[in-house]
């Protein structure tokens, strides 16, 4: 029965990845590229979750574990793959494994802080960490310095025999990170991680090995991100230090954060929300000024109503529910009637219309402050996705919301 | 031979002597009080024997082992197991969780057989998780078993550090002021518990403890500190007739 079920969950991601493979297949360049990196954030942020969110070890130097996996896969198959004679898929999953351990390694060194350090001062450190590493590599001038590193070969040489562009593996290696985590948390050895995280002196007279735990947390996250870097190098075919800046590392941080720290679920949803959201938002068509402000006005308005609602009513949940809606509803119509009573006032009313696309940083900004406020604890703060947990939802029955009683 | 020994254990904080020249011998079995006025020293007498710090001199034996400075996961798996007297649980955790992070100690299966989740690992975990749930029976916290455990009362939080403890199967368990902030009919709830322990649990306890009907009405041996330095040891009628105790100590009433 176990085993029945395990190969039903099995096959099932498989299928998942391969449809999503077909799908993309035909799509343009640009939605296919923008599927490949939501898949390789997935795995950047739920590989930072074990050791930010689970372990409670504030890293931010997730960009260099990637990079590490990266250029160690890229320099390698430049270097090496045209006198190996392996299939390209079978290449690209050797790449994977090597870049893992590699970036694992580049984990222990950075983890090694985190025995001595907490909190703020760790974050320092694992940022310098990564900051050291990418400008080291910056000034080799054997993988390319500055200029970048081309990589050969790309995705289509890999996966050429096999008929498939290779977002498959992308997700793949997002889903088995996705596992990975799930089971840990799922199993009594989870639990030691959680309580380094909750209190360490209280662990340790547990007989928990907190060090022991720290270096796990660390080797397996970085694992994955150097895995995904792997990716990264014969996906893109070029390499340079650029593409690994601090600037990486905040944003899987935020995912991370956003999604609810420690939460697998809350980090996997907010990695492809917050990758597709500036994406999208460039699409957005040129809005006349009067409806720009209206829609200002009526965003403060609903996050104003909103928090107060959170903060100070006394209802049932479904009142509350219901009167959080009602009030995003009416904010709405109200933004939308301001934009059509604004135009009214000359100066607006003949004033060119804005082109939103440009603004889309401004809106993703303003999305994570809102949200922050919002719900300061994460959008799923500890809680996970479990079938058990859509029931209770739709009010069926009560059940227990832990991670192992679930 | 003891379960216990400190031989002339002493530890110095720069200036400060903490613990000087402390000696007792805990037997199996034993319901054992440390008591003493605030800053005696016995929170630190604890933190010595469970390895948080290590004795600038003397000897700590454990079944005539010396442990003196081994780390705190060490003595944890060694069979000595503590409560903090500043409550330290897993605060997001539920109760339930925080019992099996004490179970966790003996655990057989890898990391790999969880990471994979296979039948091992998962037979392994619902092993552990009722052998929690027995103890947080044990301490009459079954109904709350799945409740963060920062969301506790004070009396039960402390009950919660004690099963805790407990799961990880100790010889000796340490009790750093289990009644403090209980109400009467708590700490009499308490007193039976701990009693329990050591009949049916066949634990040796040792407990710190300044609510005095509390430590007389539950030991059978007291040792007394003060400033460090151990002024009187014996059973509990001998203790509270003890004039040096009741100068440094209990004054006239008890
Ligand atoms: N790590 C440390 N560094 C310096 N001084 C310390 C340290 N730990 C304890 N002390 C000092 O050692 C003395 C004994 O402290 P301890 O906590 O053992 O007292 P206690 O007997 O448990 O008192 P209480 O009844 O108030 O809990 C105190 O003066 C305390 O300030
Ligand atoms: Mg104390």
């Amino acid at each position: 029965m176990f085993w029945i079920s395990r190969l039903g969950s099995i096959l099932g991601a498989l299928l998942f990845c391969f449809l999503l493979d077909k799908v993309t297949g035909g799509l343009s360049d640009f939605s296919s590229r923008l599927v490949v990196l939501a898949g390789l954030y997935v795995t950047l942020s739920v590989s930072l979750n074990l050791i930010n969110g689970i372990t409670g070890q504030f890293s931010m130097g997730h960009a260099a574990f990637y990079q590490v996996g990266a250029y160690t896969a890229g320099y390698l198959s430049v270097t090496y793959f045209s006198k190996a004679h392996l299939p390209g898929f079978l290449w690209i999953v050797l790449m994977m494994i090597v870049a893992a351990i590699g970036a694992a390694l580049a984990g222990l060194i950075v983890g090694l802080p985190s025995l001595r350090l907490k909190g703020d001062y760790l974050a320092i450190v694992t940022l310098g960490f990564g900051e050291i590493i990418r400008i080291v590599v910056q000034n080799q001038p054997s993988i390319g310095g500055a200029y970048g590193m081309n990589v050969q070969p790309k995705f289509p040489q890999l996966f050429a025999s096999t008929g498939t562009h290779g977002v498959w593996l992308v997700w793949l290696l997002a889903i088995l990170c996705i596992a990975v985590c799930r089971n840990l948390l799922k199993n009594v050895h989870g639990l030691p991680f959680l309580a380094v995280r909750e209190d360490e002196i209280a662990s340790s007279a547990m007989g928990v090995n907190v060090t022991g735990v720290k270096v796990t947390a660390f080797l397996i996250g970085s694992a994955f991100a150097g895995a995904a870097g792997a990716l990264l190098a014969h996906y893109e075919g070029f390499l340079s230090p650029t593409m690994f800046t601090m600037e990486l590392s905040f944003i899987v941080l935020t995912m991370v954060v956003l999604g609810g720290t420690g939460s697998i679920t809350g980090s996997t949803l907010a990695a492809i929300v917050l990758f597709y959201l500036p994406e999208k938002l460039r699409d957005l068509p040129p809005v006349p000024v009067s409806f720009l402000v209206g829609a200002v006005i009526g965003a403060v308005g609903i996050v104003v109503f909103l928090k107060k609602t959170i903060d100070n009513y006394h209802g049932s949940s479904s009142q509350k529910t219901v009167r959080m809606i009602l009030g995003t509803a009416t904010g709405i119509v109200v933004a939308a009637a301001l934009g059509f009573v604004l135009k009214v006032i000359p100066t607006i009313g003949h004033a060119a219309p804005v082109e939103a696309a440009k603004l889309r940083m401004v809106i993703f900004a303003v999305t994570l402050i809102f949200l922050m406020l919002l719900r300061p604890q994460g959008v799923f703060a500890h809680h996970e996705f479990s079938w058990s947990w859509v029931k209770k939802l739709l009010g069926k029955k009560d059940v227990p919301t832990t991670a192992v009683s679930t | 031979m003891s379960l216990l020994t400190l031989k002339d254990a002493t530890i110095r904080f720069g200036g400060l002597v903490a613990v000087n020249k402390v000696n007792f011998e805990i037997e199996t079995g034993d319901l054992f009080g440390l008591i003493g006025p605030n800053g005696a020293g016995k929170t630190t007498c604890f933190n010595l024997i469970t390895g948080v710090y290590t004795p600038t001199s003397g000897h700590i034996l454990f079944n005539g082992r010396p442990i003196g400075g081994t780390p705190p996961n060490k003595i944890a798996k060694l069979g000595i197991c503590r409560t903090f007297q500043n409550i330290r649980l897993f605060g997001a955790l539920s109760c339930l969780e925080n019992v099996m992070v004490g179970a966790y100690l003996r655990h057989r299966t890898g990391l790999w057989t969880a990471l994979s989740d296979i039948p091992p690992a998962i037979k392994e975990t619902r092993a552990l998780k009722e052998e929690a749930m027995r103890l947080l029976e044990v301490v009459n916290l079954e109904d709350v078993a799945n409740a963060r455990s920062a969301d506790l009362s004070y009396g039960s939080q402390r009950r919660l550090e004690i099963a805790r403890a407990m799961a990880t199967q100790p010889k000796l368990l340490l009790l750093d002021e289990p009644a403090a902030g209980m109400n009467p009919q708590e700490k009499a709830e308490l007193m039976e518990t701990v009693r329990r322990i050591r009949d049916d649990h066949q634990k040796t306890v040792l407990l710190i403890e300044h609510d005095m009907r509390f430590v007389m009405g539950l030991c059978e041996k007291i040792v007394v500190l003060d400033h460090g330095e151990e002024i009187a040891s014996g059973p509990p009628d001998a203790i509270r007739n003890d004039p040096k105790v009741i100068a440094a100590y209990l004054g006239e009433a008890v």
